[in-house]
Formats: C-alpha cells, structure tokens, sequence
C-alpha cells in the first residue's frame, strides 16, 4: 500500500508519468529516500554526482560560480545533465534540511533508456519548455485558437484575367459560387467585391462587355496559408472586411470567409468590434466594457496564447479611441493632428485595461489651443469608460503631452543630454508610441527624428539601459523557506522580470532603430539584424509569453489593481512553475547580455 | 555493569532457544544497518490481541532503504475490532491472501536478523512480535531497540527543561518537518518513523 503512494507521487512528476508500469514497478523497488542536513553540500565540480535527487521537503540551492543559478523545492528534481556527462560545473548546497527520494546513478542510467524520458533530459531549453507547455494545456483545454489558416474551410477563388469582360467573369463567379473575383494583373491582383458590382456597375456607368478591371479595387488583403486563424480575426477586425485571401507564397489558394472563421470561434470578439463601429455615442461605448473581460476569459481558458489576447485587445481598443477621436475632434482638424498611445498600449501588450498613456501630436503652424477642449474631453470619457488615469499624468488632457511638432522635437533633443529619471521615464514611453487616429505621419517623423537623435550615442543609451539592472530577478523566492524568512509570500512579475525584457528589448531597439513597438516583434527584427541569435531570440519570446500569461492570471484573479503584478509562485502548479522558473534563468541570462552589451557595469 | 546484565539476560533468553536454525539472531550484526517497524493489531492489549500486519524499512548511514521494504499481512482468529478498523484500514476482506503467523513471523525475523530495531512506542510492538516467538521459538527479541519518542524527549527537554512534551506521533512528525504521508500502515508508519529518527539523529546542531 505505501509502495503505491510513493509511486503515485513519482507518477505526479513530469516526465516519470511517461513511464510504462512495468518500468515503474522496477524503478520503484530501486527508490530510497535520503535525509541530508541543512548546508549539506551535495554535488559539486569536486564530487561527482552518485544520484538523481527528488525532493519530497526542503530546498537545494544551485550556484554556479557563486551566484544562484536555480532553487529545488518540493517535487522538484536534480540533477540530469551531473548524471549523464559525468561533471557539472554547478554545486547543490541544501539551504534547508532535505528529504528526497534518490535514484542511483546506475539506476537513472538505465532510466534514460526509455526513448521519451531521455528526450525530456536531454532536450534545451526551447523544447522542454514547449513539451512543459503542451503538458499544460493538454490538462486543461485543447487550443484550438492556435489552430493554422490550413486547418479551416477555404472557398475556392475565382481568378479571372484582366481583359475578361465583366459579363464572363461574372458567369464564371456563378458557376464557381464565390463571393469575390479576384482579378489577375501584370503585377499583383485586384478584387471586385459585390459592394464593387453595386457602385460602379449598377450605380456606375460602366457595361457589362467592359473589361472587368475597370471595376476592381486594387486594395488586396492576403494572409499566409501557414498563418494562424487568429492574425485572420485580427486582419478582419482591423480593416473591417469580411474575407481575406489565403495565399501559400505568391499563389492564391483559396478565400477565407468571415462566417465560417466567425463559427470556428466560439467567442464574439468581432461582435465586440462591430459594436464599437456602431456606438453612436459615450453609452452604447460603456455597455460594451463588461463584454471584453469575458472575451480575455473566455479566451484564456481556450488556451490561446497571450500574446493574441493582448493584440486583439489593442486591435479592440484603437477601434474605441478612434470612434472616441470623432466624437470629440471636429472633421476639419482630425488630419491636422495624430493621437499616439504608449506604453503597454503602445507596443499591444496591455490586458485588463491600463492606465492610459496617450499624447497628440499637432502639426506645426495650427493653433494648439484648438485641440484644449477636444482633448479634456476625449480624456474624460475615457475616464469614463474606464481607462483608469495615468499615475504620470501622461494623457493628452496634460499640456505636455499636448504639442506641436517642433516642440516635441525639442523635447527629444533634450533627452539626448538630460538624464534626469523624468527625462529616461518619458522617453521610454514615448519610444513605445503608437498612432491611433488622424495624420499617422507626424508620428512617424518624430520617431525618425528620435532614432537620428541618437544615432550612435551608445553613451546615453548605457544610460538608459542602466534600468534592467535595478531589481534583481527573484530566483531565490522559490523555495519556501526563503518566503518565510522575508515575511513575504509573492513575488513582482513586472518588477522582477517583466519590466527588464521589455525595457531591455526596447532600449536595443532603439539603437538599432527598429520601428516596431511591440516586444515580441522587436524580439523578431533585433535577431534579423544579428543583434541576437535565433535560439536566445526564441528563449526571449517564450519567457515574455510565460511571464504575460501567469501575470494574466494574476490580474484575473486580484481583488485590486495593487496585487495585479504579484503572485505567490507556491500557488501555481508545478508546471507553470518550473516555467515560470525557467523564464527567470533566461532573464537572468538577458541581463547578462545586455550587462556585457552595453559595458553596464561602467557606467555610474 | 549494564552491559553486562544485558549481556546475562541474552545469554538466558539465547538458552531457550528451540530451533538452532535461529541462531542469527544472537550473533553481532556486521551490516550496520537498522531497522524500523511497525504493526497493525487487532487491539491495544499485547496479552489478547493479534497482529494483522507488520511494516519495516532498513536504515544505513542517512538512507532510508525504501527500496527494501518488508510488509506482510497475517491471518488470525480473533475478529477485528471496528473501531482498529478506522485507523488502519484493514478490513476482513483484506487478509483473505494473508500468509499464516508462522510464515509471516519467520520472514519478519529473517529481515531484520540482528540488526537493532527502531521503533515509535517499540515496547508495544516488540511484545506483540514476542507473544508469537515465545511459543515458536522459545525466546523473545534480542535485538538491541531505540525508541525514537525518547530520543525526541531527550532532545527536546533541553530545550525546555521544565516543560510538558507533547509526544504524540503527529506532533512529532510535525516538528521535525517530515511529510506526513496520510494513510497509516505498517509501512508509511514505518517510513515517517525511519524519517523522524535519522532528522534527529543526523540533524546539525
């Protein structure tokens, strides 16, 4: 009977579960359980591994020269990589009295001729992190919002040549049933939709023995065969259109309807987004806030990837700010000027809502005071419909952040030379600017402006990366013992490891002048210019998704604003840990990069 | 002066050994390793009644060998109580494939040789193995015993010299951290007892 209780807790272990029960039966007779005292020293480049260690209570520390590398606790194990290279640069010193099971050498050796279980040891990072992943939603639900363009139901296309009268390229349309024509040209295609038919056939004077080009449209919007359903949705949200074109390369394959995209989800994110369009006023707007959070869960829990959530959020709340823009902006002068978002709202990685971070920009020659009302009052109703106020006062309500071109410039010359906090504090959330409504070039000037500004100016931006420095990654906050003695039984996911990957990856972004505001994109292009290879570039990605996906839960699950960022890591389940811990080590690693990268530990 | 009543008392109880094929018991253990029991019985008085199972692990250095546990389940006549039922669980239904005492208690001494015993309440335990051996083989356990609940007495009033010391099983188990494993046996009794004795024994001052 007892045997059969260390085994179920064997078996609750990843990747022990993956073994047979014959193979079980004989690696529980070869299991002892071990008691070492507190400072026990275990493993170390001196003494060579004899076991693989389980933990059952207390904590094992891991350094590597001298700084901690990782913290066992209960249901943790160690050490694989001691055992099958035979040495290890690390040493295990228990940091509180032990009890663990232990695998002999031999016996764990032998373990590792199970095809699957040594995969799980002998894999990097990347792939054990992805395995660990799939574990995860395989125990909750499947993710079937991950699922490709290629998994869906395509309409045929009906192509026609560009000197096709209309007549024949209808019949064709007809016979194929499809609800566009796609039109070959010399160089690209072109479409003519039913909306195309009714304006410039119908209401138009063209006949129907013209050539059909001279009723297409040439605005063309494709999305790759291998692309996810999801950036689909987005596409269609963003552009409100109903089909996309699916293409596998330069070649058309198929059209993807709106409808039959809208029944694979069974969420209502485009009925969110079609709301948004009709609101006519500040009501109808605030009637739709209850909807979103039900989307984030609903989304959440069919597994999709927080990084979908988060830019279908964006994707939502630029349509808000832009219906909010008209409301409160006269037609005449909504060209004259660009609305920016920044921050998180900037770079699409806000959730729940944010404080808003927002600015206008006004072309240079139009009278500032103009945009005074418009503003206060694009302000309060944002404040209305629950955009909660920005502790900076970063809001377009804010005369500051108010101005026109040439006064923004000046203020960006001056961060080049001031590094006050409120100067590197301001830059970084201008850095993540994103325009939302109006004349979207004066934006773009600036950041041109911006990156010229500091071309080369590797001193300020040392500077600036100075930040990723300033709060240490919580490794050691894993093991229980060390909650207890610091009286403190969560840890900062924004401060502790968030904060530095996203002020880290934007800095780098900004010397190597990278226009793309959104981490995971800026990730992409800093490997594209060698900056960073492809491995470390994934490892930042899949640790950025880890850390946005376990703070998602903890601000579904705070009561207030204030405990949003934290999380007590012994709450999670053991996966999520041993994923959370990892992306720990890879920020660690990061700052590593960026301490030798930028020569931090010169600069004072 | 002890040891050497000790020594006596070894010697008459060697004497009345009836089966020479159980002399192992006496000799010096050269394994140095330990052994902690535990049995379930019908009751609470060793004169009456039955043991229903014995559970044992071996201890060496800081190691319980959990990989060499010894569990075995006995028949007997006396009808189990229901209120022993609820602390361990073992039903009538379940001793249908149990081996006869003899059976078992031979193989309960051939484990454990004569190796010292480690054990929590170990009087207890150690005359109801007796009740069995007396009529078998004449003798009762030679083998040397410590009692972890003295041990952990002994450690504790130096702590608190004037103080009341709980030594209930649990509290034990709870102060010197050891995982409580839920389900009491033989053998998790076995295991937590074997846990509780190397902390105390091995921990650092």
């Amino acid at each position: 009977m007892s045997i059969l209780d260390q085994r179920k807790l064997i078996e609750s272990i990843h990747p022990f579960e993956l073994l047979s029960s014959s193979a079980m039966d004989g690696l529980m007779k070869k299991i002892d359980i071990a008691y070492y005292p507190n400072q026990t020293l275990l493993v170390s480049p001196a003494i060579s591994s004899i076991a693989f260690y389980i933990i059952i209570k207390g904590s094992v520390t891991e350094y590597i020269d001298d700084e901690i590398h990782n913290v066992y606790g209960a249901g943790d194990s160690f050490d694989a990589d001691a055992l099958i290279y035979g040495n290890t640069k690390a040493k295990f010193i228990v940091d509180e009295d032990l009890i663990c099971y232990e695998i002999k050498k031999e016996d764990f050796l032998d373990l590792m001729q199970d095809k699957e279980i040594q995969g799980y040891f002998l894999q990097d990072f990347i792939t054990r992190h992805k395995q660990l992943k799939d574990y995860d939603t395989q125990s909750e639900l499947s993710p079937f919002l991950i699922s490709k363009v290629s998994d869906i139901f395509l309409h045929t296309a009906c192509i026609v040549e560009e000197d096709e009268t209309i007549h024949s390229a209808l019949l064709k349309q007809e016979k194929l049933k499809s609800k566009v024509i796609l039109v070959k040209e010399k160089n690209g295609y072109s479409i003519v939709t039913d909306t195309d038919l009714r304006k410039k056939l119908l209401l138009g004077d063209n006949d129907l023995s013209k050539n059909i080009s001279s009723i297409a449209s040439k605005k063309i919007i494709s999305i790759d065969i291998n692309d996810f359903l999801f950036n689909a949705l987005l596409m269609m949200t963003h552009n409100a259109i109903k089909r996309v074109v699916v293409v596998d390369g330069d070649k058309i394959v198929g059209v993807l309807e709106q409808l039959d995209l809208l029944s694979y989800f069974a969420s209502h994110s485009h009925l969110v987004a079609v709301q948004i369009d009709k609101a006519q006023n500040i009501d109808d707007l605030k009637a739709l806030g209850h909807d979103f959070k039900s989307l984030i869960v609903t989304l959440r829990a069919k597994g999709v990837k927080v990084r979908y959530i988060t830019k279908l959020i964006a994707t939502l709340n630029d349509k808000i700010y832009n219906k909010l823009f008209e409301m409160c902006v006269e037609p005449s002068l909504r060209d004259q000027c660009a609305l920016i978002v920044m921050g998180s709202e900037g770079r699409e990685e806000q959730t729940l809502k944010s404080d808003q971070d927002n600015a206008l920009i006004i072309k240079n020659g139009v009278d500032i005071e103009l945009f005074r009302e418009p503003m206060m009052r694009l302000n309060g109703y944002l404040l209305e419909l629950g955009f909660p106020k920005c502790s900076g006062n970063v809001m377009v309500s804010n005369e500051f952040w108010r101005k026109n071109s040439s006064a923004y410039k000046d203020l960006i010359t001056t961060w080049t030379y001031d590094m006050s906090e409120e100067s590197v504090k301001n830059m970084s959330i201008f850095l993540d600017a994103k325009c939302i409504a109006g004349d979207c070039s004066l934006l773009d000037e600036l950041k041109e402006y911006l990156h010229n500004s500091f071309h080369s100016r590797d001193d300020v931006l040392a500077h600036i990366a100075k930040a990723v420095l300033s709060f240490e990654t919580p490794l050691s906050l894993f093991s229980g013992f060390v909650l207890q003695k610091e009286r403190k039984d969560k840890l900062d996911l924004k401060k502790g490891g968030i904060f530095a990957l996203v002020h880290g990856i934007r800095t780098l972004s900004l010397q190597y002048e990278i226009k793309e505001t959104n981490t995971v994109e800026r990730i992409k292009e800093l490997n594209n210019h060698g900056v960073i290879d492809k491995t470390f570039a994934t490892e930042l990605i899949e640790s950025f998704d880890t850390l946005s996906s376990i703070r998602l839960k903890a601000m579904l699950e705070a009561k207030n604003i204030d405990e949003a960022n934290y999380i007590n890591p012994l709450s999670l389940e053991k996966n999520q840990r041993d994923l959370l811990k990892d992306s720990f080590k890879i920020i660690n690693k990061f700052k590593k990069f960026m301490n030798f990268h930028f020569h931090l530990n010169m600069v004072v | 002066m002890f040891s050497f009543i000790a020594n006596f008392k070894k010697n008459a109880n060697r004497k009345k050994l009836k089966d020479s094929a159980f002399e192992f018991l006496f000799e010096d253990d050269k394994s140095g390793e330990y052994v902690v029991f535990d049995t379930e019985t019908t009751g609470l008085n060793p004169k009456v009644d039955e043991i229903l199972s014995i559970g044992a692990v071996k201890i060496k250095d800081n190691k319980v060998l959990t990989s060499q546990t010894f569990e075995v389940f006995l028949q007997n006549e006396k009808e189990i109580s229901s209120t022993s039922i609820k602390i361990h669980g073992i039903r009538p239904f379940d001793l249908k494939d149990a081996k006869t005492t003899k059976e078992g208690i031979v193989e309960f001494l051939n484990f454990i040789g004569s190796r010292p015993l480690i054990g929590y309440y170990l009087e207890f335990d150690v005359s109801m193995i007796n009740r069995y051996t007396k009529p078998l083989l004449g003798i009762t356990l030679p083998n040397k015993m410590i009692e972890v609940s003295e041990i952990y007495f002994d450690k504790t009033i130096s702590l608190i010299p004037q103080g009341n010391i709980d030594l209930r099983f649990d509290t034990i188990l709870r102060n010197c951290s050891i995982p409580n494993m839920g389900v009491h046996n033989a053998v998790n009794d076995a295991i937590m007892t074997a846990m509780i004795y190397l902390k105390l024994t091995k921990e650092k001052q």
